[in-house]
């Protein structure tokens, strides 16, 4: 792969001092640095620099000793790794590498909101809150995965990747794992497949049935406390009597027992309404996309500076403090925009205004200079 | 189970009846060849294989028919023949485990045993492990995961589709492991050569006019479909957009699926149909990439630009041409 070489040794001539010193950093993390790369033989490798999250693909490492000695020379901006694992990781086009297997992976991203590219302290609150629930109310009770073998891990930009590398789901092609990310955003979901009626009764399911059906009883059963959610059902639900008498016909998978009226419409609007899947919050074309290039797990993000740490446990993650890398010595930066008052590594910063000159922690100044917010001062 | 030669009658893809035929040999007699020969023949014009009498006697010469079948499908090696073989194996054994689905339960599990599929009984139902059952039923509406009880791994499914699933491990295991690579002897390749006599003429497809102009990853597509070659949905749905914005008209489309392994009419009608109404896009050249459907660096970009590049090329070199004479 000598061109790859050539040509990044070419761009480290012209680039400007913020990308050069980045990459002087980013080379010496990996001098030691501990990344997960399970059969890195097998893997296909992306390389991106400070224009592109991918510049060079197609990439093959024998071993972590030559994938490392890569990673310190040429000190990419961004590392991914294919989830698949190939017969002949480097050829082209794809049939041609000849596919074996991949890992089911999850791609959950922080929303949009007005915190913009520094991501604030809520937004990576709510994206770890559904992770969380990804794990605890999906791919455990339903998909039966056990809590060890999901390994999480933080994206190093706005949230996190779950990589599944069971036997079982090796060989699961793409249709198969769009259903899988079908199930988890509940699309295709339909009422009439979990209630029926027979004579004039409607039957349902019960709190322990698997998939959309139980969520459903489970989840109407905990609003029953609620009562204008009882009330926007029937009046009758204000009384403890009735409510209780529901409830166990419920247990039974009886949603007729105390007579509702427009009970199908209802409960049809509460079924949608209730928003019972995950539509949104995973990205269903990386899951589905047995060939996708994801972050390398402990490799660096050339747009926050942040190590794509993988995570031993959700509770209590903050990425701004846990990510981050260059604990080490300080800079002189100049901030090229508004930055607002921020918190890595512990340490409190900003606001900074455009213009302002600031000597900062290793740690900040190199999360300000991979966002491109401000430069060597 | 102990050995059971009526089971390996039934259901001889099982280990069962592979070690039977291993350590009890086979003796290919003319009238064996000449009942494998009928059941591909029956496979390949109706889609079906007969049953037999159910005897002692025909056990065993079921089980050398099966495997002279299998040699004589391999001999002619068409992806056409082995996926309307396949299909017609399942369903016989279809039909064999909807008798002794109620009345000899142990036959079915060993079965599902020898595909390593685990099912569960669970009241009237029964359930399997989510990534098998995905393995082993189609993408549909009736099959949508969403939908289903899916709890600590395992899907619900009913006792009728529990049967669906073990048919179509048996297609898939008849896929995957046709042809064998050997030698055969005389009467087997000649009547692999009488089959292949028989089957759908294909050159009408691959001779249209205008196929030159389409990119390579679009030709090699209708080249696998021509040979019967399984296309993944992606694939499928790539070439019809193809298709369709190349303007041509709906059956000459249907016509190139025609050879699919498992092509419905009604079905494909339908589909393609929808594509055309819903004005989807054609997948760029990446995503073709992606979907491991790109067969060549021609950097087109996207599929439906390949045309006019050659196009462009040749305008170009006409244009040169005409300004070299002048
Ligand atoms: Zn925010």
């Amino acid at each position: 792969m000598g061109t790859v070489e050539g040509e990044g040794a070419k761009r480290a001539e012209d680039a400007c001092p913020e990308e050069r010193l980045i990459r002087k950093m980013f080379s010496s993390y990996y001098r030691s640095a501990h990344f997960e790369a399970p059969q890195i033989e097998k893997r296909e490798f992306g390389f991106g620099g400070w224009e592109k999250k991918i510049e060079f693909r197609h990439i093959k490492a024998k071993s972590e000793a030559e994938l490392r000695g890569r990673l310190v020379s040429e000190a990419p901006l961004y590392v991914s790794y294919s989830v698949a694992y190939y017969e002949f990781p480097d050829a082209r086009p794809m049939v041609r590498k000849n596919w074996l297997s991949a890992d089911l992976v999850f791609d959950l991203d922080a929303p949009q909101h007005t915190c913009g590219k520094f991501t604030c302290a809520e937004c990576f609150e709510k994206v770890r809150q559904e992770a969380i629930r990804l794990i605890e109310d999906f791919l455990v009770p339903d998909f039966g995965f056990s809590r060890g073998e999901i390994s999480v891990n933080f994206s190093g930009s706005r949230g996190y990747h779950l990589h599944i590398r069971s036997q079982s789901i090796q060989r699961l092609d793409r249709e198969a794992r769009r259903e899988i990310a079908d199930y988890i955003c509940g699309v295709g979901v339909s009422f009439e497949r979990f209630f029926w009626t027979e004579g004039k009764k409607l039957f349902g399911p019960t709190p322990s049935d698997g998939g959309y059906g139980g969520k459903f009883a489970r989840a109407f059963m905990e609003r029953l406390g609620d009562d204008e959610f009882c009330l926007s059902i029937s009046r009758r639900l204000k009384s403890r009597e009735e409510k209780d008498r529901l409830a166990s016909s419920i247990m039974q998978g009886n949603w007729d027992s105390i007579g509702i009226a427009a009970r199908e419409r209802k409960l049809r609007e509460k079924f949608e309404q209730m928003r019972l899947g995950m539509a949104g919050k995973i990205d269903a074309n990386v899951t589905a996309d047995i060939s996708k290039l994801i972050r390398m797990p402990g490799s660096l993000h050339g747009g926050s500076g942040f190590a794509a740490v993988p995570v031993r446990s959700l509770e209590g993650f903050e990425p701004m403090r846990h990510a981050a890398v260059f604990l080490d010595g300080e800079l002189r930066v100049k901030v090229a925009e508004r930055v607002p008052a921020l918190e890595v590594a512990g340490v409190r910063f900003g606001p900074l205004e455009q213009g302002e000159c600031a000597t900062l922690p290793m740690a900040c100044a190199m999360y300000l200079l991979c966002k491109k917010a401000a430069v060597v001062a | 189970m102990p050995f059971d030669l009526a089971f390996c009658s039934r259901y001889p893809f099982s280990p069962q009846a592979r070690q039977y035929v291993e350590q009890a040999g086979l003796s290919l007699t003319a009238s064996v060849v000449e009942k494998a020969e009928a059941r591909l023949r029956l496979a390949l014009e109706s889609g079906r294989i007969k049953k037999v009498a159910d005897l002692p006697d025909a056990w065993q010469e079921e089980l050398a028919v099966y495997a002279c079948a299998r040699m004589i499908a391999s001999a002619a090696n068409n992806r056409y023949l082995i996926g309307r073989y396949a299909v017609a194996e399942a369903k016989r054994a279809g039909e064999y485990l909807a008798i002794d689905d109620s009345v000899r339960q142990d036959y079915v599990e060993a079965v599902a045993e020898g595909f390593g599929i685990a099912f569960q009984k669970e009241g009237r139902q029964y359930s399997i492990p989510f990534w098998q059952y995905l393995a082993f039923t189609p993408r549909s509406y009736d099959y949508k995961l969403s939908n289903r009880q899916l709890k600590g791994g395992l899907v619900k499914v009913s006792r009728h589709e529990r049967l669906r699933i073990l048919e179509e491990a048996v297609r898939k295991r008849m896929e995957a492991t046709l042809p064998i690579k050997a030698e055969f002897p005389a009467e087997v390749k000649e009547a692999a050569g009488r089959l292949l006599a028989l089957l759908p003429r294909l050159e009408p497809i691959s001779s249209n006019v205008g196929q030159e102009n389409y990119p390579p990853c679009i030709r090699k597509m209708i080249e696998d479909l021509s040979l019967s070659l399984n296309l993944p949905h992606t694939g499928r749905v790539a070439l019809a957009i193809y298709l369709v914005n190349a303007g041509l008209p709906q059956e000459r489309i249907v016509e190139y699926f025609r050879h699919a392994p498992d092509f419905s009419e009604k079905t494909t009608t339908y589909q393609i149909e929808y594509i055309r109404r819903r004005k989807y896009s054609m997948p760029s050249c990446q995503t073709m990439d992606s979907y491991g459907l790109c067969v060549a660096d021609c950097r087109c970009g996207n599929p439906l630009r390949f045309r006019d590049r050659i196009h462009g090329a040749i305008l170009r070199r006409l244009e040169a041409e005409r300004k070299g004479k002048e």
